[in-house]
């Protein structure tokens, strides 16, 4: 049974169709990324998981039970077990970092200003802010504002927590260290996680399982590994292929060579050593995906057939997949 | 001069304002919560409601305020028994000339607050209600304060009518040396001092609002 599922979600702002169709699903325990440009409608996705947004059509499961659709408005309680950070963290700036947790639970009713203190001081110390207890958000810096707003999440001891570009606001350094914090909630207390960015780095950085979401339509969704290694969509090549490549070498053909994580041999030098071609290189970079090395090198192609038949030999002996592109995916 | 006679007037003026501005604000704050409420950005847009208290918002704020008082000579009549002559009598028209204007005031500082904390309230299932006590009205608490304080002295400034019907005041006090002394009365101390005290009584109320509201400003917090 999936933690959440969503089930041919629709919804439109006026004309502007913002999902069309949408359907996914997201098992207990998974850190699950949604990429996409801006304005492909991520956000509003995650906002129909947790009822800020009410979808036109579709459903939304949630643990086997439908938890709302266009009829259905969400549950109070059924809130509380999927906590929500934000971008722009959304602290009370007239409440200490203490008091912001404790909103949580005053909002829902927790009895005991103790009991709820106490809570929200365990919660404090969890993302390593109880020193900063009584610190207001203007004394905070970004990162520490983003900690409190997840110890706030953490207060109603959520089972899913959507996080809405939650670092986006952050430098790369910051960013990195709240990702290490979700990442050990959702290794210690095993609760779910649905990333929203549009920043490959974090997704990859963090997330098990990515959707891809490109103008209302979900046109990827799988495994990491999957999508990041054989995208099939042009969006979801643009996304993920092209990243810092600049280019105005569209004239030539070039070919994409993927690694898999078991590329240990200096396959570019072998190349040139072993088949005699030489290589034009364009563009490389390798990400680790679960702890494996993966990648891709776009080469140009060899102007002579007799090369370029070499070259598809050598690669499909050797396990290299590969193949050709007219442009690095930059539309 | 006859001190005890200005003090008895500024008594009269402070008294006037200041209950006029806490009956003002009693009506005025949750009319200004409605009114955001049902706001575009509100927590429960509502065209029509908010169309109507608007529109009888700005029909009240409109009408002149001497006017007002003498609408609401009956009322006054029923409530004290008495339409005018004493202090008191000016309570209610400077409650009915103030709380449409508060209702505003009230709606501005609200519109102020981020929306941001209103949906991460919203996200941890908080109530409409929950949203305006605990989040609204904390995160917009130093706007509003500073709101009573501008609200405080404008129907200051509206005791002035007291002196058309006899009901004291430090500014009705001001025309009455005028008309006693219409030659010389810039010459005589009493009109001056009549003049000092109600700047020393508008710089407090300034003050005292400003100060309130930056004491309690936590964004103002040096890091």
């Amino acid at each position: 049974m999936a933690e959440i599922e969503i089930r041919h979600l629709s919804k439109s702002f006026g004309e502007k169709k913002v999902l069309d169709d949408v359907s996914l699903s997201v098992e207990k325990g998974d850190v699950f990324g949604v990429l996409g440009l801006s304005g492909a409608g991520k956000s509003t996705l995650v906002r129909c998981i947790n009822g800020l947004a009410r979808p036109d059509e579709g459903e939304i499961y949630y643990q086997g039970e439908l938890l709302c659709s266009a009829k259905k408005p969400i549950e109070k309680q059924k809130r509380a077990r999927i906590a929500m950070i934000f971008q722009q963290f959304n602290l009370l700036e007239q409440r200490d970092a203490l008091g912001n947790v404790e909103l949580a639970l005053e909002l829902n009713k927790v009895k005991g200003k103790k009991v709820r203190k106490e809570k929200a001081l365990a919660c404090l110390k969890r993302v390593g802010l109880e020193e900063q207890a009584h610190q207001y958000p203007s004394q905070l810096s970004g990162g520490q504002k983003q900690r409190v707003a997840i110890a706030r999440a953490l207060a109603l001891e959520p089972e899913v927590i959507l996080s809405d570009e939650a670092t986006s606001a952050l430098d790369p350094e910051t960013t990195q260290s709240i990702l290490a914090l979700l990442k050990s909630l959702n290794k210690e207390y095993g609760i779910t996680i649905v990333m929203i960015s549009h920043q490959l780095g974090v997704i990859e950085s963090i997330c098990n399982k990515v959707a891809i979401l490109d103008h209302a339509h979900l046109v990827e969704q799988g495994g990491l590994s999957d999508v990041f290694l054989n995208p099939k969509t042009e969006i979801a090549r643009s996304l993920i292929y092209a990243n810092n490549v600049h280019t105005e070498l569209n004239e030539h053909h070039f070919i994409r060579l993927l690694f898999d994580g078991n590329a240990d041999e200096p396959l570019i030098a072998n190349i040139v050593q072993q088949c005699s071609i030489l290589i034009s290189l364009v563009y490389a970079s390798t990400k680790v995906i679960d702890g494996k090395v993966y990648g891709q090198t776009v080469i140009k192609r060899p102007k002579d057939p007799a090369e370029r038949e070499k070259l598809a030999k050598y690669l499909t002996l050797h396990n290299v997949k590969f193949e050709e592109v007219k442009s690095l995916g930059m539309e | 001069m006859e001190w005890n006679e200005f003090f008895l007037a500024l008594g009269q003026t402070v008294a006037m304002t200041l209950i006029a501005a806490v009956l003002a604000y009693l009506v005025g704050l949750p009319l200004g919560v409605l009114l955001y409420t049902t706001g575009k950005k509100g927590l429960h847009p509502n065209r029509v409601v908010n169309f109507i208290v608007g529109l009888l918002v700005n029909i009240l704020r409109s009408i002149p305020c001497l006017l007002l008082i003498i609408i609401l000579i009956p009322l006054n009549r029923g409530v004290f028994g008495r339409a005018t002559g004493e202090w008191y009598t000016m309570i209610i028209p400077l409650f009915f000339a103030s709380f449409a204007y508060v209702g505003r005031v009230v709606e501005t500082s609200l519109n102020e607050v981020d929306q941001g904390v209103v949906e991460a309230a919203r996200s941890m299932g908080a109530s409409s209600m929950q949203i305006i006590v605990k989040v609204l009205l904390t995160e917009a608490r130093p706007s509003l304060l500073l709101g009573v304080a501008l609200s405080t002295i404008s129907i200051l400034g509206y005791t002035a009518f007291a002196y058309d019907f006899g009901a004291g005041g430090l500014i009705a006090r001001a025309y009455s040396i005028y008309s006693s002394h219409p030659i010389n009365y810039l010459s005589r101390p009493d009109i001056w001092v009549i003049l000092a005290l109600i700047v020393v009584v508008v710089q407090v109320i300034q003050e005292v609002g400003l100060l309130l509201s930056k004491k309690t400003d936590k964004r103002r917090i040096a890091k």
